[in-house]
């Protein structure tokens, strides 16, 4: 089993009546709530935790990109990156990803991810992602070709990383007369890639056909078994078996001493994330034509109608894990077993509101005492069907 | 006169098929719906039917029961698309008629190829580009507040629907839901940026030669009504009607009213005065 140590960076400091004012913390919700000075000093903290955890062993650290948002302060997660990349010696520097779909520019993406691979030693793994509905209002980019848009900006990215002439390019979103990427990336052929899934057949086919990791989104246990043996059995479809560390689970995770100052004190971050953090309207959740026919469908009658928000609930639904080092553990175990099994664990530990203090001590008893003890789970090699 | 009921048909076109309804004797009129009611024959197509025109009100792409027309992408496409549909209808310069998303194409079609166009009727159309006065985001309305947007006296929720609520875990309508959200998407499609605009369009309004009716009404809080009043302005020669105590929603809010406005204007600027029926 890896483990990453993923970040969100969130803006805490929402108004006491957030709930009543505000449909969302993202796209409308307004700017001059943002402190710069604060914002300045979370960058700092969000940094050393993130720093902390390559020295605590973690296997990763993970970013990702959001727009126009308290949910999460990373328009460039390339930027955060930058400056990991400079400042951690041993873990994977995950962005989780690039979000390819609003990008005017891909070839852009495919020179920073080149340029970080460099800098990092080739330590970087490639998320890509569409980019969440709400950005699609933000950054203006017609949500009806957010699949065209990614598949393209993905075809190009690969292949100016990997093409050793230049070549041109003309696509329904793109057309570039000379590619001819400056720097090419260490990694070769090119930086792992990641793509989170959310149900999309499409997208589990897309993944195992390329053999590229297929992380998870927030949603409940008997969900996830679903994408992750929709994944497994794409790549059944292709005559092999997936290295589990092809299949990454994400949720976020709160470590405390014991049982009782976990729960005290998750309970009020991870409300936070799923009532506050992710609070958004059904419009900005799906602009039309975001997801097609078949997989709204299929999201509507899957019964993945909003991300709730019971603290009990969260935690029976395997959205959120928290307690003493041991209960976490055994609580991670049982939901590899539920899953079917995983190789990768991206970890959501700076939650919401949490503290600097608190996010640190969970993160150094996640790394002491959870991970040795999961460490052999979901190592298999990838093997062929004979 | 209202009880004038449609024929439903199909036209086979290249890329796919365009369904239609059509219903009425007289004088041709081309109904571009608005990004609500494809498919729909109300009250108001009924009395301009009975006013004596053959109204023919075809589904726009990826609406109703016509289909996606996936090459057609953009505004300059679904102009190509509507000659496409008047060559396949045999209409040689109908009267057209189209409101808000619909009035937009509508105005597209007339400014493209003016000698189309027997008289053009815009009903709150979108298409031009106003920054002063912006239109609503229809595309982040939740529909409580969309309703609200829409009309002047939004309608009282369907009391057979209002009562018993249904029970908060029941399963949705997913038909209903799918091929709402498939409207919103070919929409979407069309319109999202720039948004239900073509910037170039008012520079080239000056190109419509049809007799040209804009009408509008009172209390448009989807699309101002200054964007009514620039095409008044714009467009030569055309006049200008407004509608009172009546939101953008127009002939689903006051049919009467809109469809009184348009068979006067159409009584008055006949086909056969310019020499052209069909």
């Amino acid at each position: 089993m890896k483990f990453s140590f993923f970040h969100l960076m969130p803006y805490p400091y929402l108004p006491d009546d957030f709930d009543e004012k505000y449909d969302s913390s993202a796209l409308t919700y307004p700017n001059a709530n943002f402190d710069p000075k604060l914002g300045s000093a979370l960058y700092a903290r969000y940094l050393d935790e993130l720093e902390y955890a390559d020295q605590l062993g973690f296997d990763g650290v993970a970013v990702n990109e959001h727009h126009q948002s308290a949910y999460g302060l990373m328009p460039s997660p390339n930027l955060m990156a930058a400056a990991l990349a400079r400042r951690t010696t041993q873990a994977r520097i995950m962005v989780l990803g690039n979000a390819i779909g609003i990008r005017g520019n891909p070839l852009r993406v495919a020179e920073e991810i080149a340029m970080l691979d460099l800098m990092s030693g080739g330590r970087v793994d490639s998320g890509f992602v569409r980019g969440i509905g709400w950005e699609y209002f933000g950054h203006s980019i017609n949500p009806t070709k957010s699949r065209s848009r990614f598949n393209e900006a993905h075809d190009l990215i690969i292949k100016a990383w990997t093409s050793e002439e230049m070549f041109s390019w003309y696509g329904d979103n793109y057309e570039y007369r000379y590619v001819n990427l400056w720097p090419r990336p260490l990694q070769q052929p090119h930086p792992p890639i990641y793509i989170p899934g959310a149900g999309s057949t499409e997208t589990m086919r897309f993944c195992a056909e390329r053999k590229y990791t297929y992380m998870s989104v927030y949603a409940p246990t008997r969900i996830v078994r679903r994408w992750f043996d929709g994944y497994r059995q794409a790549a059944a479809d292709l005559g092999y078996v997936p290295d589990p560390e092809r299949i990454a689970f994400s949720v976020p995770v709160y470590v405390a001493d014991t049982d009782e100052q976990a729960h005290a004190e998750a309970r009020p971050v991870i409300e936070w994330l799923y009532r506050k953090g992710l609070k958004q309207t059904a419009e900005m959740v799906t602009p039309p034509g975001y997801m097609s026919p078949g997989s709204l469908r299929g999201v509507l009658s899957s019964g993945l109608r909003g991300l709730g928000g019971d603290y009990d609930e969260l935690r029976a639904n395997g959205q959120a894990v928290v307690g003493s080092p041991a209960a976490v553990a055994e609580r991670l175990a049982r939901l590899y077993d539920e899953l079917g099994g995983f190789g990768q664990l991206i970890g959501l530990f700076a939650i919401g509101p949490s503290t600097h203090e608190q996010v640190m001590r969970s993160a150094e008893l996640f790394a002491s005492e959870v991970m040795p003890a999961l460490r052999p789970l979901g190592v298999a090699q990838e093997t062929a069907i004979s | 006169m209202a009880d004038v009921s449609p024929a439903e048909e199909f036209l086979e076109l290249a890329g796919g098929r365009v369904h239609l309804l059509r219903g009425g004797v007289g004088e041709p009129v081309l109904f571009l719906h608005a990004a609500g009611g494809a498919g729909q024959w109300l009250e108001f197509h009924g009395l301009l039917a009975g006013a004596g025109f053959e109204v023919i009100a075809p589904d726009h792409p990826g609406f109703g029961k016509s289909d996606d027309f996936p090459e057609v992408e953009a505004i300059d496409d679904l102009v190509y698309h509507y000659l496409d549909v008047l060559d396949g209808l045999g209409l040689d310069r109908p009267h057209v008629v189209g409101a808000s998303f619909g009035g937009w194409i509508a105005a597209e079609l007339a400014v493209h190829s003016p000698h189309r166009i027997g008289s053009l009727t815009l009903l709150s159309a979108a298409g031009l580009r106003l920054p002063e006065h912006p239109v609503t985001d229809l595309f982040l309305l939740p529909p409580a507040r969309l309703m609200a947007t829409l009309f002047h006296n939004p309608p009282p929720a369907d009391p057979a629907q209002a009562a018993p609520a249904p029970p908060p875990d029941a399963a949705p309508d997913l038909d209903a839901i799918i091929a709402a959200y498939r409207e919103a998407t070919s929409l979407a499609r069309f319109s999202w940026v720039p948004f239900l605009s073509d910037p170039k369009l008012e520079r080239r309004l000056h190109r419509i030669t049809a007799p040209t009716l804009v009408a509008a009404p009172s209390d448009d809080r989807l699309i101002p009504v200054e964007h009514a009043k620039r095409y008044a302005a714009t467009i030569p020669g055309a006049v200008y009607a407004e509608v009172a105590d009546c939101g953008h929603a127009m002939y689903f809010e006051r049919p009467a009213a809109f469809a009184a406005v348009i068979t006067e204007f159409l009584a008055s600027h006949p086909l056969a005065e310019s020499g052209v029926s069909r």
